[in-house]
């Protein structure tokens, strides 16, 4: 399967590195990173900041946060942030790499939590008025996120401190 | 080590519930729905969906005054979906569509400039991600059904946008 998407992706990698030969100014194929991320099965809903790039992979048959250093080129653990009855559906890391916002079902529900890493701990972020979160981005700086809610059979976004 | 974090979490859990500050970015225009926001690094700047018509639009809205900055240069690339800013909101990456075809583009909002980034045409573009200093592109793409991630090194291409860098110019129209 990893060889089939390869094939497809290779055209693309290929236009993109005979422009950048071209010219200074193309946008070019991490191809390195790329091979890492193939070889580590179908992964989805990036958030790059810093060198550090969250994702949502699927992997032992489920779907798991992830969070690799770009710059070593490996993944880094998440100790109590993955469980086996969570699914995540959206993810957001800080340029410090510290601070995850994670959207994620459970038991039925939709939750938003936060985790820190430094302190490997989860704090819930209840939605107020209630709703159901669903997609969320944390400013780069870690010190507010923001959130797409359901309420009421409407789209809205709420603004949350960090703090 | 697992007992230190259950205890980290429950005290957490117990006691963080009530320092959470929130607001609501509010209703822009004839509908209440926004979706699909981002922040610039600085927090200056909101990105969002609304929906125009029949398709979904991006809006860039300034947090301190609440006001709508223009996007002129995004127009007929709606439906518009994705939004991504940098550091100081100088660059708004999305996904965009032309004809059937969606595309990813890059406005530089200090310059004017809209960047299309090429990908290939057998490839289902989904989200996208713009690292806060415009340097990197994370792409989220499905390719036969599966989803996969392309890394795009743009420092070739675009200045950084670093914290206290450049002021982004307010839409990028005179």
């Amino acid at each position: 399967m990893n060889r089939s998407l390869g094939k497809a992706l290779g055209p693309w990698a290929l236009v993109i590195g005979l422009l950048s030969g071209c010219s200074g100014s193309m946008p070019r194929p991490m191809r390195d990173l790329d091979a890492l991320l193939l070889q580590a099965g179908p992964s989805q809903a990036p958030s790059l900041a810093g060198p550090w790039l969250a994702l949502i992979g699927h992997r032992h048959n489920r779907d798991q946060v992830q969070l690799l250093d770009l710059n070593q080129r490996h993944p880094v653990p998440l100790p109590g942030l993955n469980r086996p009855d969570a699914q995540p559906l959206s993810v957001s890391v800080d340029s410090s790499g510290q601070r995850l916002a994670v959207v994620r079902q459970r038991e039925g529900r939709t939750e938003l939590v936060l985790y820190r890493r430094e302190l490997m701990g989860l704090e819930p972020i209840a939605m107020a008025p209630p709703g159901v979160p669903r997609r969320v981005a944390l400013r780069a700086d870690g010190r507010e996120l923001t959130v797409e809610v359901s309420r009421n059979g409407e789209w809205q976004v709420d603004l949350i401190a960090v703090p | 080590m697992g007992l230190v974090a259950l205890l980290v979490t429950l005290l957490l859990a117990g006691c963080g519930s009530a320092s959470w500050r929130r607001r609501n970015a509010g209703s822009v225009g004839p509908t209440s729905n926004r979706q699909d926001p981002a922040l610039s690094g600085n927090g200056q700047l909101l990105a969002s969906l609304v929906s125009r018509g029949e398709r979904d639009t991006v809006i860039l809205q300034e947090q301190r005054s609440g006001r709508l900055l223009p996007l002129p240069q995004l127009q007929r690339l709606e439906p518009h979906r994705s939004p991504s800013l940098s550091w100081n909101g100088r660059y708004l990456a999305l996904v965009g569509q032309q004809g059937d075809r969606r595309l990813v583009v890059i406005l530089d909002r200090a310059r004017g400039q809209l960047h299309r980034i090429p990908l290939p045409g057998d490839v289902e573009l989904e989200r996208l991600s713009l690292a806060p200093d415009g340097q990197r592109l994370a792409v989220g793409l499905l390719s036969n059904g599966r989803p996969a991630l392309q890394l795009i090194d743009l420092s070739g291409l675009l200045e950084a946008d670093r914290p206290g860098g450049l002021t982004s110019l307010g839409g990028g129209v005179p």
